[in-house]
């Protein structure tokens, strides 16, 4: 990074708002003017502010595919509850989510969906691989069986067993949270997927 | 119910331990059908299942241990020797279950033969239920009916080459580490 | 709810039928509802896709359904999105290895898929299950019932907007999750049921927790009939939506609750009774309107009765303390682990049963058990080897979905979502 970053997306947001390059700046820094922010906020604090509101409510996408999609729908009970977590909203409309849980079992049939719905996902996005047949095929080693969602999506965080307690999933979905905090980036940043 | 041979195509039948099992020509399936439904009181279709016998006995099996009493000494070709199973007629079985609903429950399997290439009437027209289920035969095992109204794919997606669940048909899937045993 | 008529003026099992003239099935294709002439061709009409992937919550399921302004002119429906290919699957699997492969493809109601492959083998092997695993498998079988149930109802009244049953539904399920995680281990997918009785013993404590279970069902009960029983959306959303007279049942071959709530009196547990049922005294709910609402309440008092089936396999298994849980074949049944410590033959046993596996006589068979969705069966093919020639289950949940096309008659739709939630489809049971 050779200069300082002076714009909001120089700090590493990427929604489509400020991606498009031949956008002035935003009325808040026209007012505030650039440097101002810097000073006023501190710019590894607005990324820490902004990580920390994007885990404290990133919307799930309804993705239920198999038995897991039972176990998805046991964290949004009462007992185990993911409302604390500011995730119970549910989207059904992938432009409205942030997070893909792959709940079940990937048929070829439905890979060519479920890669339509996560090009359909806004940035910033998360993928979590919940119980094996998601990560890798799981015990259907088969024709029709995609072996891991892997193969077409890239995964943040895999939840292994058959199917994940309750707790195993809010557990990856914890260190979800942890790692996006710590700066890590989403997956398709990593695997540098054309999204 | 127990006079299996007035039934239209009757071949021959076999009493087996939860129902007996008759075996019908396969051209006039559609009449054998329709006459378990009106005369024999059969008003349920449960299923229909299609099994494919290629290589059946091609390579024999051991004799069987696992019996209530443990193994019988006095049956012929066990203790590890090879035992053949049944000869089976032709490479396809199709095998209409039917239920009545009655007292007791008489169940009957009506269970045609054939082989590859060869078609059989469908009994849509008999009972609406078996649409899917036929289809599903049509889709896994590559097993045409005739006078189906519908004969799509429909479980596979729709541009699958092959029919998976031949015995021809690979199990597909990858190879994993240490898996030449099974 | 009306009485249903006396079974005198009819031929038992349909104790009441009409519930319209003549037959809905569609006439070309039964399972495809076709938009009518009239309508073709022009522009009223929209072809909407409900994908695989929507906010209802049964699965995967996709309806291509063709609108008329707000009424449903035209249903099909596409599945095979969750084909995993069990039938394959486990013919390169052995019969011990593969009981792990029924429970998954329906499931919500687990122990009922595991139920049915393992009394097929026990009945080509000619294997006799001791008494107290088949009050067991009876117990757990009739817990899972109200377990689907739960889902089935607290789903339903989400996707119809009654939001909080789906907690309710699902506090109770916890409960029961739990008394599985007790006994088995595992929450789901429990793996306890084998050829010839259960896996283990049934642990100390479980009798106890069963019974405050049993004890808080009916007052759980009596919570969701309160919320939903008079609630005027509900009902208005519910009554006389979808409706399927029994000749067309039958004729469709649906069976369990959306078959008895077109008015056929027809259990499988009380007519073709399987592990103990004759012996436990339960009452089968049959509802002559066959719409939506029909279903519900089939369901519910399914889950009272359930809860009593529960009770009087409790009082039967507590006496059976100390009996033996499974069949004492030992080619068939592994040894108990102690055993393999001091005896060589348990052993060799032990080794050939998980390494080869054991044989099953040639022959074919169909079984079926009645399954919270309906007649759940499993059809096996048998060469004499430790593997399955061919193996088929027979879903409820396909049959039910071939009837959406026929309940959709002048539909909305609302009832279209309705419609879809009341069959009660699985999708794992339906693609297999």
């Amino acid at each position: 990074m050779a200069d300082e970053p002076t714009r909001l997306r120089d700090y590493g947001l990427q929604s489509e708002r400020l991606l498009w390059p031949t956008k002035g700046p935003s009325r808040f820094e026209e007012e505030m003017g650039a440097d101002e922010i810097e000073r006023a906020l501190g710019i590894t604090t607005l990324e820490k502010a902004v990580r920390w509101a994007q885990t404290k409510s990133m919307w799930p996408d309804t993705f239920g595919l198999a038995c897991c999609a039972i176990e998805m729908m046991s964290i949004v009970s009462a007992r185990y509850d993911i409302a604390r977590f500011g995730m119970e909203a549910f989207r059904s409309s992938p432009r409205q989510a942030d997070l893909l849980i792959v709940s079940g079992r990937v048929a070829h049939k439905m890979a060519e969906p479920i890669r339509q719905i996560y090009d359909q996902m806004l940035e910033p996005k998360w993928v979590i691989a919940m119980g094996v047949c998601a990560s890798s095929g799981g015990m259907f080693n088969n024709y029709t069986i995609l072996q891991g969602v892997d193969r077409i999506i890239p995964v943040d965080i895999y939840v292994p067993f058959c199917p994940p307690r309750p707790e195993a999933l809010m557990e990856g979905i914890i260190r979800l949270h942890e790692a996006h905090l710590a700066g890590v980036p989403p997956a398709y940043e990593r695997v540098g997927v054309a999204t | 119910m127990s006079d299996w041979t007035r039934m239209p195509g009757y071949v021959s039948h076999r009493e087996g331990p939860e129902m007996p099992t008759v075996t019908v020509e396969t051209g006039r399936i559609r009449e054998a059908c329709e006459h378990a439904r009106d005369e024999l009181g059969f008003d349920v279709c449960v299923d229909v299942v299609a099994t494919d016998y290629l290589e059946w006995g091609g390579k024999g099996v051991s004799g069987y241990i696992g019996t209530a009493s443990g193994r019988d000494l006095m049956h012929p070709m066990t203790q590890g020797l090879q035992v053949l199973p049944e000869i089976k007629p032709k490479r396809f079985s199709v095998s209409y279950h039917l239920l009545a609903l009655q007292r007791g429950a008489p169940r009957a399997r009506l269970q045609c033969w054939i082989d590859e290439g060869e078609h059989v009437p469908s009994v849509v027209s008999v009972w609406p239920t078996c649409d899917w289920h036929e289809r599903e035969q049509y889709d896994l095992m590559g097993i045409v009916f005739d006078g189906h109204p519908n004969l799509e794919r429909l479980l596979m997606p729709e541009d699958w080459e092959g029919h998976p669940l031949r015995k021809d048909y690979p199990i597909g899937g990858e190879p994993v580490r240490f898996s030449d045993e099974q | 709810m009306s009485a249903v008529a006396p079974p005198t003026t009819r031929r038992w099992p349909v104790v009441a039928d009409g519930q319209y003239d003549g037959s809905r099935i569609p006439s070309r294709v039964p399972t495809i509802l076709d938009v009518p002439a009239d309508l073709r061709d022009t522009d009223d009409v929209l072809q909407v896709n409900f994908g695989p992937n929507h906010p209802s919550t049964h699965g995967v399921l996709r309806l291509i359904v063709d609108l008329h302004g707000e009424e449903v002119v035209g249903v099909e429906a596409v599945v095979g999105y969750l084909h995993t290919g069990f039938e394959k699957s486990m013919e390169s699997k052995t019969y011990w290895k593969g009981v792990t492969f029924p429970e998954r493809i329906d499931y919500v109601g687990y122990q009922n898929n595991e139920l049915v492959y393992v009394l097929a083998l026990e009945q080509l092997l000619e294997l006799e299950t001791p008494t107290k695993a088949k009050w067991m498998r009876m117990l757990l079988c009739e817990l899972n019932r109200i377990h689907s149930h739960l889902v089935f109802l607290g789903t339903s009244a989400l996707e119809l907007g009654a939001i909080s049953m789906f907690w309710y539904c699902f506090r109770e399920r916890e409960t029961i999750l739990d008394l599985f995680e007790l006994v088995t281990g595992q929450r789901m997918h429990t793996r306890y049921f084998q050829v010839g009785g259960l896996a283990e013993d049934i642990p100390q404590g479980f009798f106890p927790e069963c019974r405050k279970f049993v004890e808080w069902m009916p007052h759980a009960l009596d919570d969701y009939k309160g919320i939903l029983d008079r609630n005027e959306i509900w009902l208005e959303r519910t009554q006389g939506i979808g409706v399927l007279s029994a000749q067309d049942a039958i004729a469709l071959g649906q069976s369990g609750p959306n078959l008895r709530a077109s008015g056929v009196d027809w259990d499988l547990r009380r007519d073709q009774p399987y592990l103990h049922y004759e012996q436990v005294d339960f009452h089968v709910p049959v509802y002559a309107e066959g719409d939506v609402y029909a279903r519900y309440r089939v369901r519910l008092d399914e889950m009272a009765e359930s809860t009593r089936i529960v009770r009087q396999c409790l009082d039967k298994l507590e006496r059976m303390e100390g009996m033996p849980w499974i069949a004492d074949d030992r080619k068939v049944v592994l040894p108990p682990r102690e055993e393999l410590h001091t005896s060589m033959e348990s052993l060799i046993h032990h080794f050939k049963l998980v390494t080869e596996g054991f044989r099953v006589p040639e022959g074919e068979i169909y079984v079926a058990v009645e399954s919270p969705r309906g007649e759940s069966g499993c059809y096996l093919v048998s060469d004499g080897g430790p593997k399955p020639w061919r193996i088929h289950f027979r879903a409820p949940s396909f049959v039910a979905l071939e009837a959406t096309a026929t309940c959709l008659h002048h539909a909305l739709v609302a009832d279209l979502i309705a419609v879809v939630g009341s069959l009660d489809a699985v999708m794992g049971d339906t693609d297999r």
